[in-house]
């Protein structure tokens, strides 16, 4: 309850922030939308020399595409700790947040978020609509109730990993720079993992399991049966990936060294 | 109210090696090697207590400050504030502690200063009377009230401070940590922030311990100092105490309206402990006195033999300022007896 509380006051003062600066908040939702498009053109591209990818026809591809932005969009929106390292372990803001009595992941994710990003979920819904008229998918009510802990475990899964590397953090004093790795490593959930050869499908469902934001929840609503029992796992993979994350998060802050004076 | 005993903190440093071919080497096999930043320390203070914590740079007390904050766990040894574990329990904890860390803002950069006054309230789940009545106290002693509506960004260093220490004091705290809290701070802001100080001790007994590389907060503020150097203890007790120890001579200048020679003030000081030395000219004469246990006695008959037989121009009564004393024993290692 009072985690709901702080997270309105923050969003609140974030919102007066950025209203300040209006114009960064548009020209940063373009800049994203650009993104997209080119993306899209990609997919476009490849599907010009191929009708199906091991069996996934473009609009399935473009549909999964459009999926993984919506979960995708939630994470980058509260999971924004790429600097984590720099800004609060090298710089020492990190003393600060000790001195609160808040638990002290909640009050960086609190203090980082981009709630911008969430403008993304938009886009994202928008390109699965569009594809899902062209599949002629049905949306019913079972679909609409699982699509809420989908996207949860999916945000889970990207935000426990991105977690677990900021977490690294506490170990060293010099800098990482695993984050952009995993960034893109990430992106390859936004593709169904079925393109990808067995090495890299097992690390994407077992060791990173970015499968689980885009590919596997998304499937389950083009009604591909076969990774059912994978898409209805994705909120309890969310759920372990996120808890041994805080775990080490956790254990990282008890061997915090802080930085001198 | 804060009770340490037997704290100890070591860290591992790891050490680079020189030039291209030593970071080739140290992907391998890293040098390190253990620093003790903290090493034994146990101290008392009871509660409503100013404790000045004094030491040159790297002596161990920010890390002590960390560790009774709860941002560092101690390598061995006990620390319990307010009755509670700083690390263990850190949440529970820090609810009854105010940090100002003088190199480092507590307050929302971009935001107003009331705004983060607002947030602030939230996370200490202060409730609004309490708020609202406590505050105005510091807010009018702060001299605080027309930046509520700055930007922290748009302060300068002094407003900056004030709306930290009153960031700090918000959830009225039991105990107050300033890390350097005076520090570049100008002579009238540093006043301020000490009475200021001062006056909270007073009205909530709230406890105090500072960090500080000027001394004159300390002799403004506390009566009582813990000394450290090289992550132990070396002094810990009375300022009066301290100075007893060690200011063993005071020196009297006098600037007479006529020349006088060394002679004639000696036999005219004969019945007194005293030495002459020269000042600058024939006209100025230093008078250093022994301190004895009777020191009040004894500068007033200097005062009463020398004014006799010669006019006082101006005088001037010196003892070693506080800052000679604490470089004294820094140069002669800890105090002994």
């Amino acid at each position: 309850m009072r985690y709901i509380e702080l997270f309105l006051q923050y969003s609140g003062q974030y919102i007066k922030t950025r209203l300040a600066y209006r114009s960064d908040v548009v020209v940063g939702f373009l800049f994203d939308l650009l993104q997209q498009v080119v993306n899209l053109t990609f997919i476009f591209l490849v599907f010009d020399y191929t009708s199906s990818m091991n069996g996934w026809s473009r609009d399935e591809v473009i549909f999964i595409y459009g999926y993984f932005l919506i979960p995708f969009s939630i994470f980058m929106a509260f999971f924004n700790i790429w600097q984590f390292n720099d800004e609060y372990i090298i710089k020492g803001q990190m003393d600060r947040v000790l001195t609160r009595p808040i638990h002290s992941l909640y009050q960086v994710l609190l203090e980082k978020m981009e709630l911008e990003s969430l403008l993304g979920c938009l886009t994202g819904a928008t390109i699965m609509i569009f594809s899902g008229f062209a599949l002629n998918i049905s949306f019913g009510i079972k679909d609409m109730l699982l699509f809420l802990p989908f996207v949860i475990g999916g945000v889970l899964v990207y935000g426990g990993v991105f977690v677990f590397l900021a977490s690294l953090a506490f170990f060293t004093d010099s800098k990482l720079s695993i984050m952009p790795m995993m960034y893109n490593v990430g992106n390859y959930g936004r593709y169904p993992i079925q393109i990808y050869n067995r090495a890299i499908r097992f690390v994407l469902t077992w060791i990173l399991p970015f499968a689980f934001v885009g590919s596997y929840p998304a499937s389950y609503f083009l009604n591909r049966t076969e990774w059912v029992g994978y898409a209805l796992f994705t909120p309890i993979m969310g759920l372990i990936v996120f808890i041994i994350s805080i775990y080490f998060w956790n254990y990282g802050v008890k061997k915090y060294r802080g930085v001198g004076s | 109210m804060i009770q340490v005993r037997n704290l100890h903190k070591s860290y591992r440093v790891h050490s680079a090696r020189k030039g291209v071919a030593g970071a080739f080497r140290d992907l391998f096999s890293r040098q390190s090697y253990e620093v003790n930043a903290v090493q034994d320390i146990s101290f008392h203070i009871p509660r409503g207590e100013i404790v000045g914590y004094i030491g040159e740079n790297g002596a161990g007390k920010s890390t002590t400050i960390k560790m009774l904050t709860g941002i560092l766990t101690p390598s061995c040894g006990e620390i319990i504030c307010n009755g509670m574990n700083p690390h263990m329990q850190r949440e529970a904890y820090v609810k009854t502690i105010g940090v100002v860390f003088g190199q480092r803002s507590q307050l929302w950069w971009d935001i107003a200063v009331q705004e983060s006054f607002r947030l602030l309230k939230k996370v200490y789940q202060v409730d609004d009377r309490t708020y609202q009545h406590h505050m105005d106290l510091i807010l009018s002693t702060l001299d605080l009230s027309e930046l509520l509506d700055k930007p922290v960004r748009k302060l300068s260093l002094g407003q900056r401070m004030r709306a930290e220490l009153a960031a700090a004091l918000l959830h009225n705290p039991a105990i107050l940590f300033l890390d350097e809290p005076t520090i570049g701070l100008d002579v009238l802001v540093k006043m301020k922030i000490r009475e200021f100080l001062k006056e909270i001790n007073q009205t909530y007994q709230t406890t105090i311990l500072l960090t500080t590389h000027d001394i004159s907060d300390i002799e403004a503020l506390c009566e009582r100092v813990i000394m450290l150097d090289g992550g132990n203890i070396i002094y810990d007790g009375n300022l009066s105490e301290l100075r007893r120890k060690y200011v063993t001579k005071k020196q009297i200048s006098f600037e007479f309206t006529k020349p006088t020679d060394i002679q004639t003030l000696s036999s005219q000081t004969e019945h007194l402990n005293l030495k002459w030395k020269a000042g600058e000219n024939m006209h100025q004469w230093i008078g250093i006195l022994p301190i004895s246990i009777r020191e009040k006695a004894s500068i007033s008959e200097v005062m009463t033999a020398v004014s006799k037989q010669n006019e006082i121009v101006d005088l001037q009564v010196r003892e070693l300022a506080l800052e000679e004393i604490i470089r004294k024993i820094y140069e002669k290692g800890a105090v002994h007896g």
